[in-house]
């Protein structure tokens, strides 16, 4: 019985150790930052962990940023939505954090919002997809985001791109995973294709947990596509692709570039498959690629260095912030930085991210498209770093 | 006398009392006392997580009524929540309705489901049923997620803080209070219920159907109200919660949800109103806890993607411990140390069961 | 053409999934939700086995397959022999709780990337024109194939074996069978065994098919209906619920909404529910009527 008592009694105790909050050092700047390391959808949520992880040790061996290092708070909140509003409140009221960042599922965003709004700290969001308030001309004062992909402006390119490129008669087939933000994209792509004069012939919202792709795309090569364009998470682009070619279908496919994209075109060596982003690939090779493989390789990132390109741009944008922000460092003083921020992403992107007091997604987006070319055995460009306007 | 060590009853004035001693009359105060003076005290985190506590609780004590007094099985719980919180977005974005027009809505919505998913318990029992419910459960967020696509709502539909004649509730205090008044009013509510003629038809269900039919228990009509009953109330939990959150995604209502009310009430210890406030306040806080004794621990900053995978872990690990050990739940664990005791220095079983 | 190929092998992957439900089911009274899990963990094995071996597909293949017997051998006799007795909801839970251990697990172990243990096996999944119209491809072929050995190599020695009517005689009347001297907790792990050995076997296939990531394990609780509309305790209604299903599906994608298709398998269940609460050929005496 006393060991049953013991239970209890061991049960009580650590209940009493969540009111007991470890202190931290006061000449720190303090980012927090909650993550999808593990649950759903965690394959592109936690290589961003894993880029800031190398990314600010290498800060503050460094010496910090304005003589002070910087202290990120870093919490899983495993795609749960009461789990991520615990973390911000615990951010904003009990670290007393400047700046906080979220880089999960949507479902994840609102209550994080809503401590952003009441308590006025700028909530940051890294690597998952931008909530509409960042967007111009009326962005949200605290809501900024830096995130590759961005829904109503990434179809705006992919469209045009497929008219220009498609010879002969274009029938588009579209798809999409039956999530929100995916189908709202793949209606929108819709309505600016046939607005272009384009055939759409056929649209498929593919639900989550599926186990086979190729019914789904049975449905889009009988419809006649002759090109294909899906804007959702990899996995489904990807796997959409993977069961149209198993179908014999012999149609061009663009897919949006998520992190994992660059793996998965040279594992697949299709040379139909085009996938277009607006951050580089590591087949670029710039100055920025190799310091970001040489880092990941000497830390032994979790995550291929690969994967990290979305994480280092998050990070060096907040680097950047942090620069411009004065000691000692207030919400106020980081929004004021953040509302005329100009980053130089050296390569990784087309230009400059740059935010403004209206616009707190970007001024202007570079897509880039790449193939694989079997002929060059290697990823190709098929379109250069064209600019999109953000208005 | 301090606490009843067991049964002691003598008058039927004493048999109908709630509270049975005045000792435990005097712990219930200070009770009631602390949690009216926790938020002057608390960090907002904490608020956060009693507030969280309080919502879930509601839930919990709905599927207790239902699966561990009336013995129906249900995996439809994180569908009947998702009902709620949906009725609540749709008429609050497409109406502009108030609160205490969808309260009420949301909890009509639930008990509508509630007569439809109930039907099936007439024929079916235990996992059967429980699959049956599951059907409901995908339904209603394939429902939700039309209405969030069709809508444009693609990252979730916000809500505005409800606000009860010129108060705003958005203030974590004010919300704390609001729900502590609402849990002690379904606490007590399902109390009495389950003291009375309803509740004790229920248990004879659960224990025996058929002897409960050839003992006059109308069978299918009291499975009936079970279920309405049940989801009427997870159906206004989840209206609330809705206006707690701010917003309604169907992402945030995962079968993983329906598993953690299962789970609350399973630790807690079927059959107990106390076991599904004990299993709330353990599975709601154990993530928590389990982070917070990490905190402590101070991990190198490359292995914290390895320790977060082991939390993760550690939540099921936790929970096996508990099902393996303490089949009987945390009530259980209650019951054993408060015997141990008030019957101190002597090791009989309590008289009576109590 | 191609809509009844595809038919077929969903419903292949159905069967295979749901094989491991029903025999667990028929043995113990319990529902294990953590099937999905241990599929998703199977073809995490193979993808190990394939790196450590390299280009080795017979070799990568077997010894996966002996990792997903014992995985399921050591659930039992860790875990669920200790809920034997104990009430079917809270073996359920356990189960439950078992997915989100293992789940936790395979993060750690293996990340939440996505794999691609073909890359490893150095195996080409091409597809073949089987007749006029329709392809499928070759892990679909290996998944149809490994289904009907599978069902066939379980019926014949449900038969015709001495083990495989002990099991019968265990699933029951496990008070009967023991106080024959039939061993419960032997027969009880053996069906664990096959269950996660046949689930693991999808998982592997699934990998191979289409690639891996952690959230593979929702499929699992994907063909939940399946079994439900079959009859949680009987082995061979599980082919036909697999095809009703599948079919179901697979119209509502070409003739309704695509995503649709995800409601489906539930509206066939409820119908079925309505109609035989007790599946296509689930016994009767599991329900009683009230």
């Amino acid at each position: 019985m006393m060991k049953k008592s013991l239970f209890g009694i061991v049960a009580l105790a650590s209940f009493m150790a969540l009111f007991l909050t470890p202190a931290f050092a006061g000449d720190a700047y303090l980012v927090g930052f909650s993550v999808a390391v593990t649950g759903r959808g965690s394959g592109i949520y936690a290589p961003v962990k894993d880029a800031f992880d190398i990314y600010f040790k290498q800060v503050n061996a460094r010496g910090g940023i304005n003589g002070h290092p910087v202290k990120l708070i870093i919490k899983d909140n495993a795609a749960e939505p009461s789990k991520a509003a615990a973390h911000a409140k615990k951010f904003v009221t009990q670290d007393k954090v400047i700046l906080f960042m979220n880089a999960a599922l949507s479902s994840t965003y609102a209550p994080m919002v809503q401590v952003a709004k009441r308590y006025n700290v700028p909530l940051f969001f890294a690597g998952a997809v931008c909530p509409d308030a960042v967007y111009p001309p009326k962005a949200d004062p605290n809501l900024y985001c830096s995130t590759a992909f961005g829904a109503k402006y990434d179809s705006r390119f992919a469209i045009p791109f497929i008219k220009n490129q498609a010879k002969g008669p274009l029938k588009l087939g579209l798809a999409a995973m039956n999530i929100p933000v995916s189908r709202g994209e793949i209606d929108f792509a819709e309505e600016l294709a046939k607005g272009m004069g384009i055939e759409v012939a056929g649209k498929v919202a593919i639900p989550p947990p599926t186990p086979d792709y190729t019914p789904f795309a049975t449905k889009l090569k009988s419809a006649g596509a002759n090109w294909v364009y899906a804007w959702a998470p990899w996995g489904c682009e990807v796997k959409t692709f993977e069961a149209l070619r198993k179908l014999g279908w012999k149609g061009k496919y663009l897919a949006y570039a998520h992190i994992q994209a660059e793996d998965d075109l040279a594992r697949l060596k299709d040379d139909d498959f085009y996938v277009f982003g607006t951050n580089a690939f590591f087949a670029d090779d710039t100055e920025m690629h190799k310091k970001i493989r040489a880092i990941s390789v000497k830390e032994k990132t979790i995550y291929p260095y690969t994967q990290l390109t979305e994480g280092w741009i998050a990070a060096m944008v907040l680097e950047e912030i942090l620069k411009k922000t004065p000691w000692p460092p207030t919400p106020e003083k980081v929004r004021t930085a953040m509302n005329q921020i100009k980053v130089d992403l050296e390569g990784l992107k087309g230009g400059p991210l740059v935010w403004t007091k209206g616009n707190h997604f970007r001024t202007v987006n570079y897509y880039r498209v790449y193939k694989w070319d079997s002929k060059k055995n290697g990823i190709v460009i098929v379109k250069d770093w064209s600019p999109l306007k953000v208005e | 006398m301090a606490f009843a060590s067991g049964y002691f009853k003598t008058t039927y004035k004493s048999d109908l009392a709630i509270v049975e001693t005045f000792s435990l009359w005097i712990c219930l105060i200070i009770l009631t006392l602390g949690l009216i003076f926790f938020p002057f005290f608390a960090s907002a985190f904490l608020m956060d997580l009693a507030n969280q506590v309080f919502l879930a609780l509601i839930g919990a004590i709905a599927l207790m009524l239902l699966t561990g007094y009336a013995g129906q099985f249900s995996l439809g719980h994180a569908g009947l929540i998702a009902a709620g919180a949906f009725t609540t977005a749709i008429l609050f974005k497409e109406l502009n309705a108030p609160i205490w027009v969808t309260l009420p809505t949301s909890g009509l919505t639930g008990a509508i489901l509630g007569i439809t998913f109930g039907l099936p318990s007439l024929r079916l029992k235990g996992l059967y049923l429980a699959l049956s419910t599951l059907a409901l459960h995908f339904i209603v967020i394939y429902i939700g997620a039309e209405y969030e696509t069709q809508r444009g709502f693609a990252t979730g539909v916000v809500i505005d803080s409800p606000s009860i004649g010129p108060f705003l509730i958005e203030d974590p205090r004010l919300w704390y209070f609001s729900l502590l008044i609402i849990d002690i009013l379904v606490v007590i509510f399902s109390i009495n219920l389950v003291r009375s003629r309803t509740g004790r038809a229920w248990m004879a269900i659960r224990d025996r159907d058929v002897a409960a039919e050839a003992l006059g228990i109308k069978v299918a009509s009291y499975k009936l109200s079970a279920f309405v009953l049940t989801s009427a109330l997870t159906s206004i939990a989840g209206c609330l919660f809705a206006y707690y959150r701010g917003f309604v995604s169907v992402e945030a209502f995962s079968l993983h949800m329906t598993i953690e009310y299962l789970a609350m009430i399973i630790i807690g210890g079927l059959g107990s109103i106390l076991g599904a406030i004990f299993g709330t306040i353990f599975v709601v806080l154990l993530p928590y806890i389990i982070d917070a004794l990490v905190d402590i621990l101070h991990v190198p900053t490359r292995l914290t993607t390895y320790m977060f995978a082991i939390k993760y872990s550690a939540f099921g690990l936790i929970m096996i411990i508990f099902l393996v050990f303490e089949p009987s739940g945390l009530v259980g664990i209650w019951h054993r140390i408060r015997d141990y005791f008030i019957l101190w220095p002597f090791k009989h079983k309590p008289l009576g069961e109590r | 053409m191609q809509i009844v190929v595809n038919v077929i092998v969903l419903a292949a992957l159905y069967c295979l999934i749901c094989c491991g439900y029903v025999l667990i089911y028929r043995a113990s009274r319990v529902l294990n939700l953590a099937h999905g899990e241990l599929m998703t963990i199977g073809g995490y094995f193979l993808f190990t086995v394939a790196i450590g071996l390299g280009n080795d597909p017979v070799q990568s293949f077997l010894l996966a397959f002996i990792f997903s017997l014992a995985l399921g051998f050591i659930v039992y006799f860790f875990l669920m022999r200790f809920m034997a007795g104990e009430s079917a909801l809270a073996s359920v839970l356990v189960t439950v709780a078992l997915g989100i251990l293992l789940r936790g697990l395979i993060t750690l172990i293996w990340t939440s990337q996505y794999r691609h243990p073909l890359q490893h096996l150095g195996m080409e999944n091409s597809s073949h024109q089987i007749v006029e119209g329709a392809v499928i491809s070759t892990f679909g072929i290996a998944m149809v194939i490994s289904t009907v050995l599978l069902y066939l190599v379980l019926f014949l020695c449900f038969k015709f074996t001495r083990w495989g009517l002990r099991m019968r005689a265990v699933g029951e009347n496990p008070i009967l069978a023991s106080q024959r001297g039939i061993s419960l907790h032997m027969y009880y792990a053996l069906s664990w065994g096959i269950a996660a050995f046949s689930v693991g076997l999808a998982g592997m296939i699934q990998a191979c098919d289409s690639g891996l990531d952690p959230d593979m394990f929702v499929i699992g609780l994907k063909a939940f209906p399946v079994v439900l509309v079959g009859g949680l305790d009987s082995l061979g209604g599980v082919i036909p619920a697999a095809f009703i299903v599948a079919l179901a599906e697979i119209l509502t994608i070409h003739y309704i909404s695509p995503q649709a298709s995800e409601v489906a398998p539930f509206v066939v269940l409820i119908s079925m529910l309505l109609i035989r609460p007790w599946g296509l050929f689930g016994t009767k005496e599991e329900l009683e009527r009230v």
